[in-house]
C-alpha cells in the first residue's frame, strides 16, 4: 500500500518553497493569507520566495537547501511548490528523502512539480499532491471550487470529482492508483531514475503551450517506451495554448491523443479539469482511484 | 553487462560461419559487429523519400541534379510532392514509399528529402529484414535521427548524418564554399572515402584522445527516443549533439536527461556541434552558457569534449559516418576527427 502522510489538523504548518522559477513575494502573499486566515493553518516560507538568480529562485545549492530544510523539519506537515517553471530536474538527484520515507508530508504542485510527484511514486511510493500552486489563489482564486479542493484534500476530505462528458470519451470503468502530470516532463524522465510506472494505473496528463507536432511526438514516445499499453484508464486534463508550425499539423490535440490509444480498451476522458488554468482540481498521486466514463458523465473517484 | 556482452559475440561468432553479414542483436554494445554499407560506384542509384516532411520536386531539383553530376542515378520517391498537412503523405504513403527502397535490391543509398517530424511514426511499420541482409546508406539528420538511432541500436548499421535535399542551394553560382565543401562531403562518406574534419578549437574544450564508434545526432530527437526500442547505446562511444530553436531552460533539460538515462558517464568523447538557442524575450536569462550547461553535467568524467564542431542545423553542416569507428583529438590549438 502507498503510504498517506497525515493529513492536516487546524494549526498545522505548511512550508512555502520555489523549487524551480521565481515568484515575487507579492504573489505568494494572498496564498499565505488565505492558508493563515482562512484554511486555518500556519505557514513558514522558505528562503527561496521572492529570491531570484536569474532565470531561477535561487541558485541549485539555495533551492536545495531550503527544499532540503523543509523535508527534514518535522514541524512542516505540507510542503507547497508556489510555482513551476524550470528546475527541479537539476536538483532531484541531490534531494535527500530519507526523512521524509521516515516522516512523510504532503508535497504539493503541478507543471515541473511533475518531477517530484514521478520521483517520489517511483522510489518512496509517497502519495503527493498535484495542485493548484500560488499564484492560483490571486485575483480572489481562491474562492474556487479548484483551490478549495485543496484545502479539502489537505483535510483529508475523500476525493469525488464528476465532471462533464467529451464527444471523443472512451466509456468504461477502470480501477487502479492514480498517477500523471505534465506530459513534457514526464515524457523527458522517461528512462531516467524518475520514470513513471503507468501499468495498471490510471495515468492523467496536461500540458501547456506546446506544439502539436511535439504532442504526438510525446505521445509516440510515451507508446513507445510502454507507458500506454497497459493502462487502467487515462484521464486527458487541459491542453492549452497548443501550438501549431506553419504548415498545419492537421489534427486537434484531441485527435492526436484519441489516436495514439485507439488500440486499446480502458477508459478515456478528454477535458478533466487539471491544467495550466483555472480548471485543476487537486489530486492524490499513487492512491487508488475509481474511473468511470458513462455517456452522460465522468466521475473521478477515491 | 559483461556476460550479456560476451554470450552476444560469441553467439555471433557462432552463427557468423552460416550468415556473414548478418550483425546479432541487440549489437549495439560491441563496435566490431557494426558493419558500413558498401560504397557506391558510378552509375548507382540514390533513393530520394521524404519519411516526415513535405517538400515538392521543385524543391529537390538542384539536389538530384547534384548527385548526378557525382556520377549516381536517382530515383524519386512517391512521397515527394505529396502532401498530409505537415507531412509528405500519410503514415502508410511515407512507410510504403521508404519500404521500398528499403528493399530494392538496385538502390544503394536512401537520401531523406527533408526532416521535419514523421520519422517516429513509422519506424515502426518498416521491416528491416531486407535491408539487413543489404544494408545501404541512409542519409540525413534532424528528424532522421530516429533511423540513425534505430540502425544504432537495432540493426548496428552505419548510416550518413548530413545535409539533405532542401540544404543544396538552387543557384550554386551563390553559395558560400562552406555550402559546397559540406555538401560534397556527402559524396565523399558515400564513395567510401575516410572521413577527417578540422574544427576550431574553443577555449571551453576539455583535451585529450580518444577512438570509438560516433554516434548522434539532434538531441531533442534523442531526448524523445529515450525509454523506446530506438534509444541510442552511448556505452564506449563518441556521441555528438546538435540543435536548434530551442529555449535554453530546454537545452538544460535534454543533457540533464542524457545523464540521467545514463548516457554521458560511459562515453569515449563529446562532440556538441552547433546549437542555436532560442530567447524568450519575457523571461529571465537562464544565467548560464551552454558551455556551462554541458560541462557541469561531465564534470565527472575524463573523456574529450569538443564545442563548435561542424554539425548542426547550419551551412558548416558535414556528413558524419555513424556507426563507424573515429579518432577524436581535442588540443588546445588543433581538433580533428577521423575516421579509422
Amino acid at each position: 500500500m502507498i503510504k498517506i502522510p497525515p493529513y492536516l489538523q487546524k494549526g498545522d504548518t505548511i512550508g512555502l518553497v520555489c523549487p524551480a522559477g521565481l515568484m515575487p513575494v507579492e504573489k505568494v502573499s494572498e496564498c499565505i493569507r488565505v492558508i493563515n486566515e482562512d484554511w486555518g493553518f500556519t505557514t513558514k516560507v522558505g528562503t527561496t520566495v521572492g529570491r531570484q538568480y536569474h532565470y531561477f529562485s535561487g541558485t541549485d545549492e539555495e533551492r536545495l537547501e531550503d527544499f532540503q530544510h523543509m523535508l527534514d523539519d518535522d514541524n512542516v506537515k505540507a510542503i507547497l511548490c508556489a510555482r513551476g517553471g524550470y528546475g527541479i530536474g537539476r536538483i532531484i538527484d541531490k534531494i535527500d528523502f530519507t526523512n521524509f520515507k521516515r516522516n512523510p508530508k504532503w508535497i504539493i504542485g503541478f507543471s515541473d512539480v511533475t518531477v517530484l510527484h514521478s520521483h517520489i511514486y517511483r522510489n518512496y511510493y509517497v502519495s503527493t499532491l498535484h495542485a493548484p500552486m500560488a499564484n492560483a489563489f490571486n485575483k480572489e482564486g481562491y474562492k474556487n471550487e479548484f483551490v478549495q479542493s485543496l484545502r479539502h484534500a489537505l483535510e483529508g476530505k475523500k476525493i469525488k470529482y464528476q465532471v462533464a462528458p467529451h464527444e471523443f470519451n472512451r466509456k468504461g470503468e477502470g480501477i487502479g492508483e492514480l498517477v500523471g502530470g505534465n506530459l513534457a516532463l514526464l515524457a523527458h524522465l522517461v528512462g531516467t531514475g524518475s520514470d513513471l510506472k503507468t501499468k495498471g494505473r490510471i495515468l492523467f496528463i496536461e500540458d501547456v503551450g506546446e506544439y502539436l507536432y511535439n504532442v504526438d511526438r510525446m505521445m509516440y514516445q510515451l507508446k513507445r517506451s510502454g507507458k500506454l499499453d497497459k493502462l487502467a484508464g487515462l484521464i486527458v486534463g487541459g491542453f492549452t495554448d497548443m501550438k501549431d508550425t506553419e504548415m498545419p499539423f492537421g489534427q486537434t490535440v484531441h485527435e492526436i491523443i484519441r489516436d495514439a490509444v485507439t488500440e486499446y480498451n480502458y477508459p478515456v476522458c478528454f477535458d478533466f479539469p487539471v491544467s495550466h488554468e483555472k480548471e485543476n482540481y487537486a489530486l492524490k498521486t499513487g492512491v487508488g482511484y475509481k474511473l468511470k466514463v458513462g455517456k452522460s458523465k465522468v466521475m473521478l473517484e477515491e | 553487462m559483461k556476460r550479456k556482452r560476451f554470450i552476444q559475440s560469441s553467439f555471433a561468432a557462432v552463427s557468423a560461419s552460416f550468415l556473414p553479414a548478418l550483425p546479432q542483436f541487440p549489437v549495439s554494445d560491441d563496435e566490431t559487429l557494426f558493419i558500413s554499407p558498401p560504397a557506391l560506384k558510378t552509375g548507382d542509384i540514390i533513393g530520394i523519400t521524404s519519411p516526415a516532411g513535405y517538400i515538392t520536386s521543385e524543391e529537390i531539383q538542384s539536389a538530384v541534379k547534384k548527385m548526378e553530376s557525382w556520377g549516381y542515378k536517382i530515383k524519386i520517391g512517391e512521397t515527394i510532392d505529396k502532401r498530409d498537412f505537415t507531412f509528405g503523405g500519410t503514415d502508410e504513403e511515407r512507410t510504403k514509399d521508404l519500404q521500398q527502397m528499403l528493399d530494392d535490391p538496385k538502390i544503394k543509398a536512401i537520401m531523406c528529402a527533408r526532416g521535419g517530424y514523421g520519422a517516429v511514426r513509422i519506424v515502426d511499420k518498416l521491416n528491416w529484414e531486407k535491408f539487413k541482409l543489404k544494408p545501404k546508406w541512409m542519409i540525413g539528420f534532424s528528424d532522421v535521427t530516429v533511423f540513425h538511432s534505430h540502425l544504432n541500436k537495432n540493426l548496428g548499421i552505419a548510416s550518413i548524418h548530413s545535409k539533405m535535399c532542401n540544404s543544396f542551394p538552387d543557384d550554386w553560382s551563390l553559395a558560400e564554399s562552406i555550402q559546397i565543401e559540406t555538401i560534397d562531403s556527402i559524396q565523399q562518406a558515400l564513395s567510401g572515402k575516410k572521413m577527417r574534419y578540422i574544427a576550431t578549437p574553443n577555449s571551453q574544450n576539455k583535451l585529450g584522445t580518444a577512438e570509438g564508434v560516433l554516434i548522434g545526432g539532434n538531441l531533442k530527437t534523442l531526448e524523445t527516443l529515450a525509454g523506446t526500442k530506438s534509444d541510442i547505446n552511448t556505452t564506449g562511444k563518441i556521441l555528438f549533439v546538435e540543435d536548434t530553436g530551442e529555449y535554453m531552460y530546454n537545452v538544460d533539460r535534454m543533457f540533464w536527461n542524457l545523464k540521467r538515462t545514463g548516457k554521458l558517464s560511459q562515453l569515449k568523447g563529446l562532440i556538441v556541434g552547433g546549437f542555436k538557442i532560442k530567447v524568450d524575450p519575457d523571461a529571465d536569462d537562464f544565467g548560464k552558457t551552454l558551455h556551462d550547461v554541458v560541462l557541469e553535467k561531465i564534470k565527472a568524467y575524463k573523456y574529450p569534449v569538443c564545442f563548435d564542431f561542424p554539425v548542426g542545423h547550419q551551412k558548416n553542416n558535414y556528413a558524419l559516418k555513424c556507426g563507424v569507428k573515429h579518432k577524436l583529438e581535442v588540443k588546445t590549438d588543433f581538433v580533428s576527427l577521423k575516421e579509422i
